[in-house]
């Protein structure tokens, strides 16, 4: 056989078996498989879930006030809203969130005034009616009782982001925001 | 060479033992979805119509109904690979017009975000080439496979960063909405050594692979000349011999603080397009280490958080801003006439100037070589459709 | 009666035995592969490990429509799965599992099975004819080329373990080999050179990565079978895994000794079994690990590369005998 045919045969057959190798160390080492649903990896505490509407956990009430602002700024217009208005405070008497058009931007999170509507850590929301998806007022309620929610809130957000106001007071809750 | 009109009747027979043959839009290799139009002599393709547009979904008239605020988080849709350039590059075209300063741990953040995205980016590139040419249920999957477990524990990354997997809203005019959250500098540091020492063996199953090299050197070649006559950018120029990288040549975003590398190869081929994005995963690694280690103290953004939809306004006037994403160069005309949204947005895409080079290469190769050209392209459709 | 029994009974039990065999290997190939790539395979059906997964595979294409399409040869195509399935069961009543467990034990029981073994192509060749497709079409005519190409170097290779035992019987093959060291594969520099050529070739003309470019899926969609559901797609399938474990079993009786092992000769058959399912793993490993070689670069490896190595190893191996060694008579 001529000298640079085995030379290019021996190179060859060195580098079938590097790749080779690998692969065989992929197999003693352990799956990378979760195995859902018996098993679920823990989602960190930013995680930015299904959302659902809160009550103040001091009164008990809802912290909603039907202001409209997460309406205004939903980029595919999920949520709507009405205002119902009342003595003390306005709360919404309608609050409809179409969740199999959401974008899970949160900006909505982010521009409301009361904390009102958080998301949650779990996205396992999945059904075989999208009638089902359409969360209502109650339904959202009803979330926000049931599961975890994770760290994002209005005034949490819009701390982190503000830049720190000329005392430096503002900056103190940024950086502490940011721990 | 003439390419057939798009009135040619597909399964037809072009005549000289021609065959017209569709590589249409739902296949296992187009990347996305993708149409060629192939005129083929056996198994060389002779001709090349590219057909696009099945991924339109409007994003430059959104960017005209949505604001300044709304429109980031959709911005990350048109490259969805790498989602992190892409939100990046509106926002500085919005910061460039309005004359927004951005503060320097905002800058630095946005650095680690687009190099960590740009690691991740071309994990799944590799994985997805490798699973083109060597098959679905083949070697090219097993490649694919560990390319993606790399993937995954950068997209935890992010996950821990901004809640989200894929599609992030992480920019916004003025800065970054998230801030890094306690353990997360340390948690990038092990991800990071993680995927760099598993890159070492990806190269060792590819690297010295006779049939890998014989499937890539040689092939694809895009002449200097050509790539500058089309206007491909990224890895494509660079593999062919051009060390033209934004980050140097326009340096956004504090990148100019930061030491790293700007691979060229010059052959051209898919082979040399290979050796500047494995080269690329090092420099970005690189890069991340650098921005953890730099990190300035200080606020995420210039302007408060948003609050309302029409927080921010831009004067009238045009502008271009462009990153260098991991595809290339993606910039945005922005044109605004003083009102809280733009006049007129208009995204030019890496993936569309870089696919257009795909009909000027592809005839003279077999149907093989397709795939893998295709591969090395490197493109995502979001971008070429928008 | 008795006389029917036996003359019915052993390849009925034989092809039952295979058929189901070969159905658990695809299961222990999607274990195997899977494990290569960090993942786990079939957990689900059958847990905790998808014990039941063939099974379940088997009845959902049982359920499946039968798609004829409209244009296309319907005798062909009707007939082109079991053209493809028959030879390969063919295969199996040359090969001996143990010294007189054979159905055939044949004077020429080599070339029997590679004569058999050969007529697979006919059947694929029908199965993209009678389809009526383009990409079917394609990918008929690349395995015809790439399978008629790599025949012959197979058989040259297959050849070299015969000139070094004299005979073309397999169970004669085997009992030349007796001694661990015997082993054909272990045979001083021939043996391992012809070994790996065995192994190569046999990936070659089976269309197994890296040689898979009859049905690259990446491209062709699944090539010759794209228009086969149902039933018909599980005797093709079916058909591929029962012609590679038989070229499987093949090389255990070449380069492997066949049904040699430690302990009493009733262990025969577990170790022929061991034996053969060794070389399907290294066939599933090799699989997992390299991407495809593109259809004109096989061509030119098979008559530039492996046709002159082979043909110079048979001539090796004939010199070794006129020089004295070799094994057995």
């Amino acid at each position: 056989m001529p000298e640079g045919g085995v030379r290019t045969a021996v190179r060859m057959a060195r580098a079938a078996g590097t790749a080779m190798a690998v692969t065989l160390r992929n197999l003693f080492r352990t799956p990378v498989t979760v195995h859902y649903p018996r098993v679920t990896r823990p989602y960190p505490e930013r995680f930015r879930g299904v959302l659902a509407l809160t009550y103040d956990p001091e009164t008990g009430e809802e912290n909603c006030i039907g202001c409209r602002l997460c309406e205004f700024i939903c980029p595919p217009q999920v949520i709507k809203v009405e205002m119902l208005k009342a003595e003390k405070r306005n709360y919404a008497k309608l609050f409809t969130l179409e969740l199999y058009a959401c974008e899970f931007c949160e900006l909505c999170v982010q521009v409301c005034p009361t904390d009102a509507i958080v998301m949650l850590r779990t996205f396992d929301l999945a059904t075989t009616d999208r009638r089902e998806l359409l969360l209502d007022k109650d339904r959202l309620h009803a979330l926000g009782r049931q599961f975890p929610p994770s760290w994002a809130t209005g005034t949490g957000l819009r701390a982190m982001q503000a830049p720190p106001a000329r005392g430096g007071a503002k900056g103190e809750a940024a950086k502490d925001a940011a721990e | 060479m003439t390419t057939p009109a798009r009135t040619v009747v597909e399964y037809g027979y072009g005549g000289n033992e021609r065959l017209v043959m569709n590589m249409g839009p739902q296949h296992p290799s187009a990347h996305g979805v993708f149409r060629m139009i192939l005129t083929l002599e056996g198994e060389t393709i002779v001709g090349v119509d590219p057909v696009i547009g099945y991924l339109h979904r409007c994003h430059e008239k959104l960017g005209e109904t949505l604001t300044y605020v709304q429109y980031p988080s959709i911005a990350s849709k048109t490259d969805y690979v790498s989602a992190m350039t892409a939100e990046l590059c509106y926002v500085r075209a919005a910061e460039q017009l309005g004359q927004i300063d951005v503060p320097k741990r905002a800058q630095y953040l946005r650095v680690l975000a687009a190099e960590l995205q740009r690691v991740a980016s071309h994990c799944l590139w590799l994985g997805t080439w490798c699973m083109d040419m060597g098959g679905a249920l083949g070697g090219g999957a097993t490649m694919f496979l560990y390319c993606f477990r790399e993937r995954e524990m950068i997209l935890d990354l992010f996950e821990a960063l901004t809640g989200a997997r894929l599609l992030y809203g992480f920019h916004q005019v003025g800065g970054t909405r998230y801030d890094i959250p306690a353990g997360w500098a340390d948690k990038c540091r092990e991800t990071i050594a993680h995927v760099e020492g598993r890159l070492g063996e990806y190269e060792a199953l590819l690297e010295g692979n006779t049939i890998f090299l014989v499937r890539t050197q040689g092939v694809g070649v895009i002449s200097p000349a050509l790539a500058q006559e089309v206007g491909v950018s990224g890895p494509l120029l660079r593999g062919s011999g051009f060390s033209h990288d934004l980050r140097r040549v326009e340096p956004y975003s504090s990148y100019e603080d930061f030491a790293f590398d700007v691979p060229v190869e010059t052959a051209g081929d898919c082979h040399a397009r290979y050796r500047v994005r494995m080269q690329e995963f090092r420099q970005a690694i690189r890069i991340v280490r650098q921005a953890l280690d730099g990190l300035p103290a200080g606020p995420i953004s210039s302007r408060p958080g948003v609050k309302s939809i029409g927080q921010v306004k831009l004067p009238k006037g045009e502008t271009y801003a462009r990153v260098e994403s991991a595809r290339g160069e993606v910039g945005i005309y922005l044109v605004s006439d003083g009102s809280t949204k733009p006049y007129r947005m208009k995204w030019r895409g890496a993936s569309f100037s870089n696919l257009a080079v795909a009909g000027h290469i592809l005839p003279g190769h077999k149907i093989a070589d397709a795939v893998a050209i295709l591969g090395s392209i490197d493109p995502v459709f979001g971008e070429v459709d928008r | 009666m008795t006389d029917l029994l036996w003359t019915v009974g052993p390849p009925f039990l034989l092809l039952n035995g295979v058929l189901i065999f070969v159905t658990y290997l695809t299961l222990l190939e999607r274990k195997f592969a899977a494990r290569l790539q960090s993942r786990v395979g079939p957990y689900e059906v059958g847990r905790p490990h998808g014990w039941l997964q063939p099974i379940a595979d088997a009845v959902k294409l049982l359920l499946k429509e039968d798609i004829v399409p409209a244009a296309a040869d319907r005798a062909v195509y009707n007939l082109a799965p079991i053209v493809f399935l028959v030879p390969a069961f063919l295969m199996y009543a040359a090969i001996p599992f143990a010294r007189g467990w054979a159905l055939a034990d044949l004077e020429i029981g080599l070339v029997f099975v590679l004569a058999v073994s050969s007529l697979e192509v006919v059947g694929l060749f029908m199965c993209g004819w009678g389809s009526n497709n383009k990409y079917a079409l394609l990918s008929a005519m690349r395995a015809v080329n790439q399978i008629i190409s790599y025949e012959v170097p197979f058989i040259l290779v297959a050849l070299v373990p015969v000139v070094l035992t004299g005979s073309l019987r397999l169970s004669t093959i085997v009992d030349a080999q007796q001694g661990l060291l015997g082993w054909f594969v272990f045979y001083p520099g021939l043996g391992q050179l012809a070994f790996v050529a065995f192994v190569i070739l046999a990936l070659a003309s089976e269309n197994r990565i890296p040689f898979d470019i009859v049905e690259a899926e990446s491209e062709l969609v699944a090539g010759f079978r794209v228009e086969y559901s149902g039933m018909k797609f599980a005797l093709i399938q079916l058909a591929e895994f029962v012609h590679l474990f038989g070229v499987a079993c093949l090389g255990t009786l070449l380069f492997l000794g066949g049904w040699l092992g430690p302990g009493p000769a009733a262990l025969g058959p577990i170790w022929f079994v061991l034996k053969a399912l060794v070389l399907f793993l290294v066939v599933v490993w090799v699989r997992w690990s390299f991407i495809r070689i593109r259809v004109d670069q096989i061509l030119a490896l098979s008559w530039k590369v492996f046709l002159p190595a082979s043909v110079v190893l048979l001539l090796a191996a004939g010199a070794v005998v006129a020089a004295g060694g070799g094994a057995g008579a």
